[in-house]
């Protein structure tokens, strides 16, 4: 049996990001859920890490794990550091949650030495069958529910978010291309072919 | 006095449930602690004030529950509030009709677990419950200080409650020390004034500097206070004293611990039985339950005490002389959980973040919890699963 997407997704951040990552960094995770990869962070590479998050449960999950985490809106903490406080900040699939995402970005580059952003890619493949099929809201194992039940989303390809960083001088240090399994590297028509990407950003 | 007094006895059900502890214990809490006794910890060493002033020792009464370990590793000191006490859990005798105040935090199973920790809870200095305040006999007049008791600030209770665990109880490690609003300061000055004592700090709906509007609403229970002529400028008898004062500062103060919401579901426009009554007796039962309140509060506290522990509040500021937290929060060697409450609008969220973002800014261990409960400032003393969760997580 193939492992869930959710244990697949972890693995696909934790070791992509982690390789970028120096020793005794500082990092920010923003939108940390249960501080996996943070407490695989200090565990791993001896770091010190704060996470962000909204949701009670993952709050409470990474005070059991001992990570540092906030309970709050992601903006507001991030205007309450200061500059280049962190040497690292994470959005792992966590851009397509945010609204004005661009600002974040542009926020987390001012706090963070370097930014690790990594999302599921909506340019992929499959998607566009799925939406060319039906010409209804894609449905398959990523966007697993129904419209009535899907919470508001603002989905992201890997050409609409290369072009942003162009467009922003964002520079892209790194990146990573995985197939639909987000495990094997691609590097031809990632917009097509690859279902996850992640990035290592600084400011031009 | 008729004012204060409390109608209707049969609406004492309310009142026991409203803000208190459920006295009955509910089925997550595993188990009660049952009967405890309080200890007075006396120093005969000079103790000297923030201020300056002096006294020629002091005493502190206190309370523990579970036992200390081998390594002596295992303690929590709990800090109480302005109108809390040394006695958190437990009863005093089988015929309390109240347990301590946080009984449903502490006791064998609870969040702070007696069967893994000794807790340990002092009455501070400057009150009014056994431990050295205004009301105290002044050894050189034989009468009680009164106004001569010196000015008390947090960081003066802290460092009475450092002599008692060190002097005292012979511990020279707490793994954590634990508190909501006054306490939760004072909780705050243990990792500043003691970075190398205490290995956790547990704050709970507090701030590092009062507003002004928290400020001014204890200012206002100070005139109420200090307007009755029975206060004497505060020189009245032990036992007697600004009754009414009192109690109109307890009222008011206590509606800026509860909220809107919670009022609302609680008591929204009920009345008490339309006996016979004056247009200005107790009409609604939000109006009976303060009433009583103020009056129960008078029984138990000291006026003095109320003004030194207040003016303490007020005067309580970590931003320092630059306003910069940063300075202080620079000297916190423990990892610290600062736990905020969407309905506090005495010491909001946005304080308990305040304090979050200025450790976390100095590199220290910091997390910020905010629980969704509607029972405003008062939310950390009720039953609250999601807190009692984040306190164990905490603590293991």
């Amino acid at each position: 049996m193939p492992p869930r997407r959710q244990q697949i997704k972890r693995e696909t951040d934790l070791q992509i990001i982690s390789d970028w990552i120096e020793p005794e960094a500082r990092i920010l995770d923003l939108g940390c859920g249960r501080g996996v990869l943070l407490e695989y962070l200090k565990k791993t590479r001896n770091t010190y890490g704060v996470g962000v998050d909204v949701s009670p449960p993952k709050i409470a999950s990474c005070v059991r794990r001992g990570i540092n985490v906030y309970h709050g809106d992601a903006s507001e903490f991030l205007d309450e550091m200061p500059d280049h406080y962190f040497d690292w900040v994470i959005l792992s699939r966590m851009v397509q949650e945010l609204s004005d995402p661009g600002e974040i970005i542009d926020k987390a580059l001012r706090v963070g030495r370097h930014l690790a952003v990594g999302f599921v890619n909506y340019g992929f493949w499959l998607n566009r069958w799925s939406l060319l099929k039906t010409g209804e809201n894609i449905r398959n194992e990523v966007y697993p529910e129904p419209w009535e039940r899907s919470h508001r989303g603002n989905p992201v390809s890997i050409h609409g978010f290369e072009s942003f960083c162009q467009r922003n001088n964002i520079r892209i240090r790194q990146h990573a291309y995985l197939k639909g399994d987000w495990r094997t590297p691609i590097s031809v028509l990632p917009n097509l072919l690859a279902g996850y990407a992640v990035y290592h950003l600084v400011r031009e | 006095m008729n004012l204060l007094r409390l109608g209707q006895l049969s609406y004492l059900w309310l009142f026991a449930s409203m803000n208190e502890p459920p006295i009955v214990s509910t089925v997550d809490q595993p188990g009660d602690i049952g009967l405890v006794e309080w200890k007075d910890y006396t120093s005969q060493e000079v103790f000297t004030f923030e201020c300056g002033s002096t006294l020629p020792g002091f005493t502190l009464r206190y309370e523990t529950y579970g036992r200390l370990n081998a390594d002596r590793s295992n303690a929590i000191l709990i800090c109480h509030a302005l109108s809390g006490d040394h006695h958190c859990a437990g009863i005093h005798s089988m015929k309390d009709r109240k347990t301590g105040w946080w009984d449903n935090m502490i006791g064998p199973g609870k969040p702070i677990d007696t069967n893994r920790f000794f807790v340990i809870c002092s009455n501070v200095l400057g009150g009014c419950q056994g431990s050295t305040g205004p009301s105290s006999i002044n050894p050189e007049t034989g009468d009680a200080y009164h106004l001569d008791f010196p000015v008390v600030s947090v960081r003066d209770m802290v460092r009475a409650q450092y002599r008692l665990l060190t002097d005292g109880l012979g511990l020279d490690t707490v793994f954590a020390v634990v508190g909501g609003s006054m306490g939760g300061m004072q909780v705050l000055q243990w990792g500043i004034d003691y970075p190398h004592v205490v290995q956790r700090l547990l704050p709970l709906a507090t701030t590092a500097r009062q507003g002004a509007q928290a400020i001014a609403f204890n200012e206002v229970g100070r005139l109420a206070i200090m307007q009755d002529p029975d206060w004497q400028n505060g020189a009245y008898p032990v036992g007697e004293g600004p009754r009414v004062g009192l109690a109109v500062a307890r009222m008011m103060a206590h509606i800026t611990y509860l909220s809107d919401e919670g009022l609302e579901e609680k008591f929204g426009r009920s009345r008490v039985p339309a006996a016979a009554r004056d247009l200005f007796a107790a009409e609604f039962q939000v109006e009976s339950y303060l009433r009583y309140q103020g009056q129960s509060f008078i029984n138990r506290f000291d006026a003095n005490t109320y003004l030194y522990l207040s003016k303490a509040l007020d005067r309580f500021d970590l931003y320092g002389p630059d306003g910069r937290l940063e300075d202080e929060m620079q000297k916190v060697e423990a990892r610290t959980l600062v736990v905020g409450f969407t309905s506090d609008w005495l010491f909001p969220p946005s304080q308990n973040r305040a304090i979050t973002h200025a450790l976390l800014r100095c590199g220290k261990d910091a997390s910020y919890a905010e629980i969704d409960m509607s029972l405003g400032h008062d939310s950390f003393l009720v039953h609250a699963p999601e807190l009692y969760e984040l306190v164990r997580s905490f603590l293991s």
